[in-house]
């Protein structure tokens, strides 16, 4: 008995050891895996977000979301917009001292050109054909077409990684990926423990502002109520989370709650290779049926917009104001379906002129709360207009590599998180590789082409605005909300601007901690 | 004893191939795959470059040869997720486990052993009935609720205790490691006390009442040497059994405790490699689990002939 009491009161006296509050120079983070840490590589979300961090590219995303210069200076677009001339800043040294000049450009995106490096960025820059050194300060892109989300994408995942760190394959570099990466970030690691967490320091020769905290921690924390409760224990200073998981935060003084919008689509998607999924009018009709206002609240807890088309609403220039929104009319729907030849039969189930009923699998990835409700939500919505959907839920890779890729699915539930640019030729271009719906219009088609290749901005806002438009009368999938990303951060953190957290920590040297 | 030991060796690789095989078919057979796959924005070129790059794209039979050629160089080949040669990670990873659950076998055995032992000799006393109770009650309830609720009253309301992570990031002391170890150690700790408890009450309740023992006492020996000598001696082989039993645990890792803890020990690492599909780790995890089981149950075999002459006399 005295041993448990010598126990308790060691435990007591170490835990008089721990200091009371955060050290208000050191800003934690958690990822949800331990990432590898090389921008083009980047296989995970953890991987992705720190190499925001690590490894600067020639643009960034603004605060208002267009593009400005990062690693480079300037940049002039040939008449034809096929060529890119940049103008990259003088001074730059990387992590290690060494210059940063157009070499490390031309070796970063020749890896992503090449899909047998192992980068997954490979399709955001397959219209590069090549990138050629003017000089050492002076890099041409040269496009295959012209590409208006050329400059969005540089400021996307395309860190770039210095040359002179590599001698073989960048996936072989273990050290460099795993412990220590080189970048020109504003913060630089110094300390990588497998499966804890990750040490990065201010960098002094940092070319931009001067980073205004001494270090970022990123733990890895792969479960979301652990990230919780640690951000409760003071030892998380910022999480995003689904709003599910909000539950108790508002209450806590210490933190506050933001949300912003973000480039996502949550949706239904309709394999529409499928006889019962061609007609616009059926998928119009679908969509009509369903009470999104009642996901939103409900499901999403008010944190999510309500959707038109398939461009969100975090697209402020893109996004079509002036349609009307889609509206949940049942009767409408029935009517609809009506003249695509379904009508209600015994016990009032849709049936078609030789009496098969209208039924189908919807898919969902098993293991996320909102989204298996929101599945839930659907289903009910078309029992209401006689339309069965069975629901099957699996793991994503299963949903993914199972059904979507070798298109045996029926209909699923799904998002897209996309750059913060409206071109979306590869996700409802006829044909495209991300076109898993297999939707298929030619005005989308060639709207979409032209909102692609053209540089001027009021044209090319014309011609997303004609698609949305287009989509209001073909619905390529059933939308259900755009989500707004759940920020919870320490009250005292600042400087965080109004972006998803992926593209805010492209500006990591503007956070720091206000005095209490 | 020479031939014990070359037909123990035998036993012991025949069992890793068998463990590995049966983790080949059934990882494989799972639905799904790599994660890094499970990207639907991927290409048609980027998914047959992952494929080729990973060697998932060749026949499974000459996956699972070349895997068994690879293991003969002594190479467990490179993990899907980390990139990085899996034995390096798993064995970076190991040393984390093993504080974890020596800490708590350590931590319950200090509780279970003195506890166990009371009950056995006054079984249906109040002390027993107390016990009793408390063991029911942390059998019953689930590792991962009581982890959370943990944290949540004694790091985040009470703040007594770091909430998880095995180090303050750049702090290398003691004292902050312990103050690390404490929670996911007691969360452990609490239901293996409770078994081992309710095991050395049996054990103790039959042996006391076994007829060498109370000879013993006629003989005039003390309840202490009796206890010592006839009681606990006797107990100490079926407890060898029961903390063999927990072997798998201590190099396999606890994962509900660590996945709470955010600790990055091998049970994280195990459910990490198995949802994502990650077969390279997924083997290499298999392997060194086993091989670490058959040899420590090869020296528990040696433990029992020195808690039990008749053991050894047969062996």
């Amino acid at each position: 008995m005295s041993r448990r009491i010598l126990l308790a009161a060691a435990l007591l006296s170490l835990a008089g050891c721990r200091r009371s509050g955060p050290p208000s120079d050191t800003l934690r983070l958690a990822l949800i895996n331990d990432p590898v840490m090389n921008a083009p590589l980047s296989p995970d979300i953890g991987s992705v977000l720190i190499n925001k961090v690590i490894f600067p590219g020639l643009m960034r995303p603004s605060d208002s979301i267009t593009p400005e210069p990062d690693l480079a200076t300037g940049y002039r677009i040939s008449p034809d917009g096929r060529r890119y001339t940049f103008t990259l800043r003088s001074g730059v040294v990387w992590h290690d001292g060494k210059p940063f000049t157009a070499t490390d450009v031309k070796f970063t995106f020749d890896r992503i050109l090449d899909p047998k490096s192992g980068t997954l960025q490979w399709s955001d820059f397959s219209v590069v054909d090549s990138v050629t050194i003017a000089d050492p300060l002076t890099v041409d892109f040269w496009l295959k077409s012209p590409f208006a989300p050329f400059l969005t994408l540089l400021g996307h995942n395309a860190g770039i990684i210095p040359a002179h760190a590599f001698t073989g394959p960048i996936a072989d570099q273990v050290d460099f990926n795993r412990s220590h990466p080189v970048g020109t970030g504003p913060y630089q690691v110094t300390e990588s423990v497998p499966g804890s967490y990750i040490v990065l320091t201010a960098n002094p020769k940092y070319y931009g502002a001067p980073p205004r905290l001494s270090r970022i921690v990123f733990k890895i924390v792969p479960d979301v109520n652990a990230q919780v409760a640690q951000l409760r224990a003071g030892e998380l200073d910022l999480v995003t989370l689904e709003p599910a998981n909000l539950r108790g935060l508002a209450d806590d003084p210490d933190l506050r709650i933001d949300q912003v919008t973000v480039p996502q689509h949550y949706y239904v998607g309709f394999n529409q290779s499928l006889p019962l999924f061609k007609s616009p009018l059926v998928r119009r009709a679908l969509t009509l049926a369903v009470n999104r206002q009642a996901i939103i609240d409900g499901v999403m807890r008010g944190y999510a917009d309500y959707p038109q088309g398939t461009i969100p609403v975090a697209l402020r220039e893109y996004y079509a104001d002036g349609l009307p929104t889609i509206p949940y009319d049942t009767t409408a729907a029935l009517a609809l379906l009506a003249q695509a030849g379904w009508h209600r039969g015994p016990g009032a189930v849709l049936t078609d002129a030789g009496g098969r009923p209208f039924q189908f699998t919807m898919l969902v990835d098993k293991g996320n709360p909102s989204r298996e409700q929101a599945a839930v939500a659907v289903q009910q919505d078309f029992k209401r207009i006689g339309v069965t959907a069975q629901i099957k839920t699996m793991e994503f890779a299963s949903l993914v590599r199972d059904y979507v890729t070798p298109r045996r699915h029926e209909a699923y539930l799904i998002w897209w998180n996309t750059p913060l640019d409206p071109d979306q030729f590869s996700y409802y271009g006829t044909g495209q590789s991300n076109n898993d719906v297999l939707y298929s219009n030619r005005t989308a088609d060639s709207l979409l082409a032209v909102g692609r290749a053209t540089l001027d901005p009021a044209r090319r806002r014309a011609a997303y605005l004609a698609f949305q438009a287009v989509e209001a009368e073909d619905p390529p999938v059933l939308l259900l909300y755009y989500p707004r990303e759940v920020q919870v951060r320490r009250a005292q953190l600042m400087g965080l601007p109004a972006l998803g957290i992926r593209d805010a920590l492209r500006h990591a040297e503007k956070l720091y901690f206000r005095a209490r | 004893m020479a031939g014990f030991l070359v037909r123990r060796v035998l036993q012991g690789l025949l069992v890793l191939w068998l463990v590995t095989t049966a983790t080949f078919l059934l990882i494989h057979a799972a639905p799904g795959g790599p994660a890094v796959l499970a990207d639907p924005k991927l290409s048609a070129v980027e998914r047959q470059a992952i494929e080729a790059r990973l060697g998932i794209d060749q026949p499974l039979a000459t996956q699972y040869l070349r895997w068994h050629a690879r293991l003969l160089e002594g190479d467990l080949g490179r993990s899907f997720l980390y990139q990085t040669p899996t034995l390096s990670t798993v064995l970076t990873r190991l040393p984390n486990t093993l504080a974890l659950v020596a800490a708590s076998l350590l931590l319950s055995l200090v509780i279970a052993v003195p506890l166990g032992v009371a009950v056995g000799l006054a079984p249906g006393g109040r002390l027993d009935r107390t016990v009793g109770v408390i063991n029911f009650t942390s059998l019953a309830i689930p590792p991962f609720w009581f982890g959370i609720v943990a944290i949540l009253l004694v790091a985040a309301r009470w703040h007594l205790l770091p909430a998880g992570g095995m180090v303050t990031p750049g702090q290398h002391d003691l004292g902050d490691r312990l103050a690390h170890l404490a929670l996911p150690m007691a969360v452990l700790a609490l239901p293996l006390s409770a078994e081992l408890i309710r095991f050395l009450r049996a054990a103790v309740t039959g042996t006391a009442a076994a007829s060498h023992v109370r000879p013993a006492a006629a003989r005039g020996l003390t309840r202490g040497a009796v206890l010592r000598r006839h009681v606990l001696r006797n107990t100490l082989v079926p407890l060898l059994t029961v903390l063999g039993l927990q072997i798998p645990m201590l190099v396999g890792g606890a994962a509900v405790t660590e996945t709470v803890f955010a600790w990055p020990g091998m049970g994280r690492l195990s459910v990490e490699a198995a949802l994502g599909r990650d077969y390279p780790l997924v083997m290499a995890i298999a392997l060194v689990v086993a091989a670490t089981v058959v040899t420590a149950n090869f020296l528990l075999d040696l433990a029992y002939g020195w808690a039990d002459p008749r053991i050894r006399s047969q062996a």
